[in-house]
């Protein structure tokens, strides 16, 4: 019995050993270079053709907008998952009692920092957020700071008074925006493409909207987890 | 050639989150190292095409200079969906929990002739 558990685990130590060394093997050995024909296409004239300085934006908001379209999908359904698969719902209907676990009071050095910084915090994820077309950042990123804020939120104040049928809304309204967008924008040419101006319209305005949705969706994810999932 | 680049290094961490997705009985652990090889992929992205004295892809800048910022946006993309796996995994672990009680990879005793080799020489 101990022979054969032990012949496994050896088994799966030599598996991951021998795979390792293959792959660095064969990479160092016969790895080609990409070449540098998509790089090329995408940075030579990526400020004329789509109006955005940052060229990471300017592929996903303009050359490669389906993958944005897809991950937002993706991040909605596994909200949705997270809303739907947890057993809270089996037992009893969705409202909110005390958990048994006692939510402890945090020091006050902790809540006075963060009290402080919380602002701040919004204010980046703003200008992250809003300026990601032309500097380093984005919406995913701007959506992300705004919800380590929410987060900071609640080691302030460690109860339960938001609603997360709003943000469960908020985000469904938000991804059929989102759709809409560069639908109307890029495939149909609505309102007409002409100037730089329009383009920084559109990308502030699909920054802005991603980075709600990513605040919002992560907001459910982590408050789910904290209230709902805790309990017993 | 120098060897701690960031291509080895993204290659034994995607490994090492492998041997713990092989080896951890813990499911929280198995997730966890989904996540660690989830990284390892991330780090081997964003350093393909890395080439010395390159400048970020921002502004009117020299274009032969610039970083390739294809796998950059690729990665953005990989990670928000790495969020959502890692959320999803995490939500069916509760709820397995909660139904059966059990936080292993260990199969249900119900049937005590079909216990595996590894269950019955656990302490």
């Amino acid at each position: 019995m101990m022979t054969s558990s032990k012949a496994i685990s050896l088994l799966r130590l030599l598996v991951v050993l021998i795979g390792a060394s293959l792959m660095l093997g064969i990479y160092s050995t016969s790895f080609e270079s990409f070449g540098t024909q998509l790089k090329e296409f995408f940075t030579t004239d990526f400020l004329a053709e789509t109006g955005a300085s940052n060229s990471v934006a300017a592929i996903y908001l303009n050359y490669r907008v389906y993958d944005t379209l897809f991950e937002a999908l993706m991040l909605m359904v596994s909200v949705i998952e997270v809303i739907n698969v947890s057993w809270y719902k089996e037992r009893r209907a969705y409202s909110f009692v005390t958990p048994r676990i006692q939510l402890h009071q945090y020091s006050e050095i902790i809540i006075q920092m963060v009290s402080f910084v919380y602002p701040y915090v919004l204010l980046i994820g703003l200008y992250v957020m809003v300026n990601g077309h032309v500097s380093p950042g984005g919406g995913f990123q701007g959506g992300a700071i705004l919800a380590t804020a929410l987060i900071s939120r609640y080691l302030v104040n460690p109860n339960f008074d938001l609603k997360i049928d709003g943000f469960e809304r908020t985000e469904k309204i938000l991804f059929v925006f989102i759709l809409l967008t560069p639908i109307s924008y890029l495939f149909l040419q609505w309102p007409p493409v002409t100037a730089v101006l329009s383009d920084g319209a559109y990308m502030i305005l699909m920054n802005t909207l991603i980075g709600l949705k990513v605040f919002s969706g992560l907001s459910i994810i982590f408050y789910r987890f904290v209230y709902y999932e805790a309990q017993e | 050639m120098e060897f701690i680049t960031a291509e080895t290094v993204s290659v034994l961490i995607f490994f090492i989150g492998l041997y713990g997705l092989m080896t951890q009985k813990n499911i929280i652990k198995t997730i966890m190292s989904l996540s660690i090889m989830e990284s390892g992929v991330y780090l081997f992205f964003i350093t393909t095409n890395l080439s010395e004295n390159s400048t970020p892809p921002i502004g009117e800048g020299d274009p032969a200079l610039f970083a390739d910022p294809v796998p950059q946006a690729l990665m953005i993309t990989a990670i928000v969906i790495g969020i959502g796996v890692t959320a999803i995994g995490l939500t069916m672990f509760v709820h397995y929990k909660q139904k059966y009680g059990i936080t292993n990879w260990t199969r249900k005793v119900a049937d005590p002739s079909r216990t595996s080799d590894d269950e019955r020489s656990a302490p």
